[in-house]
This record gives C-alpha cells, structure tokens and sequence, in this order.
C-alpha cells in the first residue's frame, strides 16, 4: 500500500534519514521504533509531503506521490496524525473533527463518521462545544485520532500517539488502534513507548540514527537480543 | 454640550471609524494568517480610490500617462465601487506574488517580506503618479446619483445633518464587517481560514490549501483596501497618490490600539479611533492627526496587547 524507496531526508545540510526503505501492507499495523532524534517523525512527515525527500521515492496504492503537496495527499486517502496532537486549540472539538472532513462534501456521510467517532471517543461527544485548547492531554489525543478518521482514510498515519499520556490512557489509546486494525484499517504507527508498538503491531523497523537497523515480525523483533536490550529495556 | 451636538459627532464619528475598521481589518486578515503586516495595503487603498473614480466618471485627470484620456463607459457608482474592489482585491492578489510567496517557499525570515511589501508599495504609489499624475482628484457632488446629500434631523433645539455620503460608508462598512464575521465564524471555508491561521501545517494534513487560502486573504484584504480608499476618496477626495500613506498609518494605529490580529479589536478600534477624532473641540482641530498616536500611546500604558488583544503567551 505504501512503499518508500531508498529516501533520504535533511534539514538544510544535516541529513536525518538515509536511504530509509519500508514498506506497509493493506490492513497491517507497521510501527517504527527508535531512540528520540532517529528520524521517525522525519519519515511520516515526509511521507504527507510536509517535507520534500532529497532522493528516493515514495508510492501510495502503487501512485507516486513525491511530487504532491501535502493537502492533496490527504485526498488520496492518507491521514497523518501528528506528533504533539496538534488540535486546533481555538475552535470546538466539533469544529475541530468536521474539519477533519473538510475533504468531503458528503453531508450525511460525515455525520455518520462524526456520530463513529463520538462512539470511539464518548467523551470527545461531552465536550463537543469546547475549545480544544482546553481539553486533557488525553482527551487532545482522542480527538487528533478522531479528527484524522473524518477523511476516511485508507491508510493512518500515527505519530508518537501515546507521547505524555498516563499509562491507562494510553493503554486505552493502543486499545482503539488495534480495533481500527480489526475493522481494516491500515496503520503506520511511530512510537518511543517500544513496548506497546511492538505488542499492537504486525511488523516493525528499528529506526537508529537515521538508518533502518532491523526489520521484521514485531513478535520476533521483541525477541531479538539487540532490540531488546536497546528499546525495550 | 447640547443632545444634537453629542448626536453630530457620534453620527461622524462613526461613519469614518467604521471605513477606519474595514480598511484596518485587510491588515488584520493577512497578520493573522501569516504573522506580517502587509505595507502594501495603503498602496491598494490608494490604486482602489483611483480606478473607483475613472470607472465612475470616465475619464482621467489633466498630468500623468493617461492624461485626457475617456472610458467608453461611465459605471454607476454602486458598480464602480464593486468593481474597484474586485480590482483591488487582484492587486491584493499581485502584491501576495511579488512581495510574499517568493519569500515564503524559500523559507525566508518573516521580516524580510516587510521590506518587500514596503517595496511593493513603492512600485504601486509610483505607478499611480506615472499614470494618474499627482494633482488632486474629486468625485462630482453628483456621483451618488440623485441622492440628496444630506437629511438633516431636528433634535430638540439642535440640528444633525446625516450627509448621504455617510450613509453609505456607514452601511457598506456595517454589511462587509457583518459579512466577514458570518463567514469567519460559521462557514466551512471561514473555518478552514482560521486553521491555516493558527497551524499551517495542521491544516494542510486536513487536506487544505494554505497556498489557496493564502491568496485568498490577500485578495479579500486588497477588496478592503480598495473599497475603503474609495469611501475615503469621496468623502474627502483623493490627495494624490500619497493619499493612502497617511491612512496606512492610521490604521496600523487602528490594529495595535485593538490588539494586533484581533478581528473584533480591529472593528473596536477603528470606530474608537473614528469616535475620538469626531469628538476632538472644534478648537483643538488642528491636532486631528495626532488623536490616534495620541489615543494609542495612552491604551498602550495600560494595556501593552492593545484593546482586545491577547497576552503575548497566549497568542497562537
């Protein structure tokens, strides 16, 4: 579904991934573990085009999309929720998700998803009218996750979801993702909280300094002597 | 100290204060989008009075590159205004190409489109005078048409005297501003502006635009522009191509007093500030000019973000 070729990626001179190659399937969960600094913000904001890859390329459902612009990525079906959350802290939670379906102009089909997300997020439908700028880090997470579902996107990007939340929150948050899964949805998932990436996903990539170091079956991966030692302690 | 007088001054105060509002808000619009303020905005007032005044009277003046010459057609007015603005809004439009987007996708320091946008307006203010010479232009006395040019009401024992003029800048000012906080507030579109607003890079991840509703600020803020120079111009005539620098200022006076990027602080302010100068003693007239500095000097002690504006930390 999606495939990076030999990417590299740079701020200005200072190269922070080099000639990353990975691949995700249709209906997998594939996680991308490593140190903070490594790179692997770097690579899902480069595949939502947010930054331009210096070489290599980058194909979604077998497209080409190096060349797009970001908001037109989004179109295609790719949902990229970003790291820190990101929720648009000066407008209603509402607001906040039907912007997320700012893509479609199916009225009834987003209050169908706005009425899904709200069964996900139960408290994300309390707070409705809220500002999202005042809402729990927990609950910001919620509706990131929830505000990137509303372009019904074939394949989501997560990043760092657990990033500051309580242990049982995040739990919760690793919960809902693999129901996502369940119910088909394609899912790269950037985390630091190794442990958790590695019990949810299918497959993993061990990002180290900018380089892949090793790859392969998340249960596996857990097992390996190396990984274990360096990401999950 | 009379009911009348109170009610002359209010009625001046808030004909011009709400033109001040409109013309300050395309400053406010682009500021809150891309956190720069746009000096070429009094450049489009001016360009705006000017093709206002040639669409409704068809001809030009007696210097400049165009001297002599006619239009095949004169607009009425209400249609000149119209298309004035929708000019000026492509010169909004223009001025985000030449002096903004080259700067912005090379990743430039915001400052530096200042200085582009400062030179923009040179360009523009230059162009003015080459092509429209540097004399004074007024619109006939008969421009609105068979108007009266004023209704004067009897309060008590006093006169106020509504110039039609005031009327119209009044209602036109009153009907975009209402216009621009329905669509700000409730639309989808006004919606998707206010992301790009507060996060570039989220909103592009929702599948927005920020290089569409880039320029189109800038054409909204350049339709402002134009149409408030053209108020402005018939109330008071078109001083040259100079004529906007002064307004320029006053309505960056305008948008601080308010609180910068503040959308409701820009309306505040521009009718505080058009309040203030319609209040001034007769006698004390000759410091008209000073009354916004003035004004904007003594909200500063007080409060340093400007009227409505809010605390640095808390600005997005």
């Amino acid at each position: 579904m999606l495939e990076l070729k030999g990417v590299t990626l740079a701020y200005g001179p200072v190269t922070a991934v080099h000639e990353a190659t990975l691949r995700v399937a249709q209906g997998e969960i594939v996680t991308l573990i490593g140190a903070n600094g490594a790179g692997k913000t770097t690579i899902l904001r480069a595949v939502s085009r947010l930054i331009k890859p210096k070489s290599g390329a980058i194909t979604f459902e077998g497209r080409d999309i190096t060349g797009l612009s970001p908001d037109k990525v989004v179109r295609l079906g790719l949902a990229h929720c970003p790291e820190g959350r990101q929720v648009l802290a000066l407008q209603s939670v509402r607001d906040n998700l039907e912007l997320g379906a700012y893509i479609r102009s199916d009225t009834a089909g987003i209050r169908q998803d706005l009425d899904m997300v709200f069964g996900l997020f139960p408290r994300l439908r309390e707070r409705a009218a809220q500002l999202a700028g005042t809402l729990s880090g927990g609950e910001q997470q919620m509706l990131a996750i929830g505000r990137a579902l509303m372009c019904r996107p074939r394949l989501l990007l997560l990043d760092e979801p657990s990033l500051g939340l309580a242990p049982i929150i995040a739990q919760e948050i690793f919960h809902i993702i693999a129901n996502l899964n369940q119910q088909g949805m394609t899912i790269l998932l950037v985390e630091q909280n190794a442990h958790m990436a590695m019990r949810t996903a299918h497959r993993a990539y061990v990002l180290e300094a900018g380089l892949i170091v090793a790859q392969g079956d998340a249960k596996a991966l857990a097992g390996d002597e190396r990984v274990r030692k360096a990401y999950l302690g | 100290m009379s009911l009348a007088w109170f009610l002359q001054n209010l009625v001046n105060g808030l004909s011009i204060g709400s033109v001040y509002a409109v013309f300050a808000l395309g400053y406010t619009l682009v500021f809150s989008v891309l956190g720069i303020l746009n000096f070429a905005h009094g450049a489009v007032f001016t360009l705006g009075a000017y093709l206002t005044y040639v669409l409704a009277v068809g001809e030009f003046g007696l210097n400049g590159l165009l001297a002599g010459m006619t239009l095949p057609f004169k607009l009425p007015f209400a249609l000149a205004l119209l298309a004035g603005a929708l000019l000026s809004g492509l010169a909004g439009v223009a001025v985000e190409h030449l002096a903004f987007r080259p700067l912005r996708k090379r990743g430039a320091d915001a400052l530096l489109a200042l200085v582009s946008s400062l030179g923009v307006a040179l360009i523009l203010v230059n162009l003015i005078q080459y092509l429209f010479g540097a004399e004074i232009y007024s619109f006939p006395s008969d421009v609105l048409g068979t108007l009266p040019p004023a209704v004067i009401l009897h309060v008590g024992e006093g006169l106020v005297a509504m110039r039609t003029i005031q009327v119209v800048l009044f209602g036109v000012s009153l009907l975009l501003l209402i216009g621009l906080a329905w669509f700000i507030q409730f639309t989808k579109q006004g919606k998707a502006l206010r992301a790009v607003a507060e996060n570039p890079d989220t909103a592009s991840l929702l599948g927005i635009s920020v290089d569409a509703f880039i320029l189109g600020t800038f054409f909204i803020s350049g339709l402002l522009g134009g149409l408030s120079g053209t108020l402005i111009g018939v109330s008071f005539g078109l001083s040259g191509p100079y004529f906007g620098v002064a307004y320029g200022l006053k309505a960056l006076a305008v948008i601080v007093l308010g609180g910068l990027g503040s959308i409701p602080g820009a309306v505040l302010g521009g009718l505080v500030i058009g309040l203030a100068e319609a209040f001034l003693p007769p006698d004390m007239s000759s410091f008209k000019e000073a009354v916004p500095y003035a004004l904007l000097f003594i909200v500063l002690l007080v409060r340093p973000q400007g009227l409505l504006g809010k605390n640095a930390e808390e600005k997005v």
